[in-house]
């Protein structure tokens, strides 16, 4: 149906402004099969995002807002008795979806975060006595919002873990921001059409998981995660996992591929590594006198010889 | 009985530690520093310390902030302010002291004990510790307690100063005597060394050079060899990729950038490709070395 992933870039594009780190971080996660947490402040068009990638690919979308009061069985699904049949039928949950959106994912208890968290390793769902498998492609794109904390449950680092990428929503620039308002002041974003199914998005991924990385580029991969352990930076209490490792390689291919190469350099290791690492790490209170956790990251990963 | 009352004792000791922890707010604590405005106050001359804690959350007030004991120093007041905004609160606590002897003081960190809201743990944050250096007392406080004693300091002052001025003399006198006893040299030729030539290789020798490499070696460590004498020849540091030293000045010609990005495609290309990535690397070497 379409010539490549950038077909989804151009769509989004259409309906995002500015927000262009945002549009290839999902497409990232898209091509890896990864899932996606957004931290942004409200009305950064996180959750429009998400809808119009779902657009795009001809898929189903699901949102669920979480709260606290919110029940396992609220995002998997349940089984009911129907009294007419005099037997139970299970009634799926939202979570069978090819785009679910998490919005605030934060907001609901542990026992409901640790239901999407394993749905999203295992990518299947347990109701009752049966399992069905969760639609492929799935991916779940959770936000947070990072200004108010209050009433929340921080999500646990191996719970962080599960997300292939972490993509910081920031504020759009002056001009991006007169663009927002010449495009949606009338009406609403304009639907977009489908420019690609699910079977390409399968299809990529494939693509996505033959692009060569070079041993010396799996090196550089390596020293990067291993700096955020043995830094002993004032700021960092405990480095990312190899979890990271694989996560970086996988994305650095997934880069290459929207840059139509079939091979992966050291600037696609460079662009995802933060993507990739900023979530991983247990940075401490002393981040905020550091500049903050991007920049302190930017100082590791400037420390590692390019290949 | 005694396992009992020990049972007891421990039990009572457990509740009070979660009854602790319980009572701690919740809190994303992003600073929490010390500071003094000035690190070299005078004897009897008041000064501040100044504590400025900043959260995420919004909060009337920090229930557990502990402040270092103030030994040496006498405390003369304490106020406090609490300033929430968009980003949070920024709580400022300002401490007047007054310090009555000389010496260094060193200040033990303020402390804040709280529930981590990163990651749901009781944690005791800690700013920074400070060093005052206290100096003697100003002149106008000395002026005003002993007028006697600057006459003093004054004639010892000046007695010292004449003692220097001779000290010096004596030893300018004793080497200028020397200097002249001593015979004068013979004023040898002089003689001018050509300074070193500089070991400045021109692009094109580089480029050369890269080319010899990848001519004797066509691999992919050749490719790597070649790509690392034209990344020095750009002035490329090891930490750059190639993103960064495209957007170099001496990268803005296209020969140069073609070259580059051919070399990267041999260096980090699979291997079915490697053979005409090298090729069309080479073909740029040669048409540049041309």
């Amino acid at each position: 149906m379409t010539e490549g992933p950038a077909a989804i870039t151009h769509a989004l594009e259409r309906t995002i402004v500015g927000q262009k780190g945002v549009i290839e971080g999902l497409l990232l996660g898209l091509l890896c099969g990864g899932h996606v947490l957004l931290e942004g402040p409200p009305g950064l068009a996180k959750t429009l995002a998400c809808r119009s990638l779902a657009d795009a690919l001809h898929g189903e979308f699901k949102r669920v807002q979480f709260t606290p009061d919110l029940l396992p069985s609220d995002i998997v699904g349940t089984r009911i008795f129907d009294q007419r049949e005099s037997a139970f039928t299970t009634v799926r949950g939202p979570i069978f979806a090819n785009v679910v959106l998490a919005d605030e994912i934060n907001r609901a208890p542990a026992k409901v975060q640790s239901a999407l968290l394993e749905a999203m390793q295992e990518r299947q769902v347990t109701i009752g006595p049966q399992t069905h498998p969760l639609p492929d492609p799935f991916i779940v794109m959770a936000t947070m919002n990072p200004l108010d904390s209050e009433g929340t449950y921080a999500l646990p680092i191996a719970q962080m873990d599960r997300f292939l990428l972490k993509i910081d929503v920031s504020y759009p620039s002056r001009d991006d921001e007169f663009a927002i308002l010449e495009r949606f002041a009338i009406g609403d974003a304009p639907v977009i059409a489908p420019v690609a199914t699910l079977e390409d998005v399968r299809t990529w991924r494939t693509q996505a998981h033959g692009v060569h990385v070079d041993d010396a580029l799996k090196r550089y991969i390596v020293e990067l995660v291993v700096i955020t352990r043995e830094a002993q930076h004032p700021a960092i209490d405990y480095g990312a996992s190899p979890r990271a490792t694989l996560a970086i390689a996988n994305l650095a291919r997934a880069k290459a591929l929207l840059d139509r190469r079939e091979y992966a350099v050291p600037d696609d290791v460079r662009a995802v590594a933060p993507l990739a690492l900023r979530h991983r790490i247990g940075f401490n209170f002393r981040v905020s006198n550091d500049g903050g956790p991007a920049r302190v990251l930017d100082e590791l990963i400037a420390r590692v010889p390019v290949p | 009985m005694l396992r009992i009352l020990t049972g007891i004792v421990l039990v009572s000791a457990a509740s009070l530690a979660i009854a602790h922890a319980q009572s701690l707010q919740r809190l994303t604590v992003t600073q929490l520093t010390l500071a003094a405005d000035t690190t070299t106050p005078r004897i009897e001359m008041p000064f501040h310390l100044i504590v400025t804690a900043h959260v995420r959350e919004r909060i009337s007030e920090l229930d557990n902030l502990d402040l270092p004991i103030l030994a040496e120093l006498e405390l003369q007041g304490d106020e406090h302010v609490t300033v929430a905004s968009r980003t949070g609160t920024t709580y400022r606590e300002t401490i007047t002291v007054v310090a009555h002897h000389s010496g260094t003081i060193t200040i033990a960190p303020v402390t804040l004990d709280a529930i981590d809201a990163r990651n749901g743990k009781p944690t005791r944050f800690s700013s920074n510790s400070l060093t005052l250096h206290v100096a003697g007392p100003s002149a106008a406080i000395a002026a005003t307690t002993n007028v006697f004693g600057n006459f003093v300091a004054l004639f010892f002052f000046l007695v010292r100063l004449v003692l220097w001025v001779l000290g010096i003399g004596i030893v300018l006198f004793i080497v200028a005597a020397l200097v002249r006893r001593r015979p004068r040299p013979i004023a040898a030729p002089a003689v001018t060394l050509a300074p070193p030539k500089p070991v400045i290789r021109d692009p094109k020798t580089q480029l050369r050079a890269a080319l010899a490499a990848l001519r004797a070696d066509r691999s992919r460590a050749g490719a790597m060899r070649a790509r690392h004498i034209v990344r020095q020849m750009v002035g490329a540091t090891d930490a750059e990729t190639l993103a960064d030293v495209m957007r170099r000045p001496l990268v803005q010609d296209r020969d140069t950038r073609d070259l580059l990005r051919a070399l990267e495609r041999a260096g980090f290309t699979h291997n079915a490709d490697l053979s005409v990535a090298i090729a069309a690397a080479l073909a740029q070497l040669e048409r540049m070395t041309a």
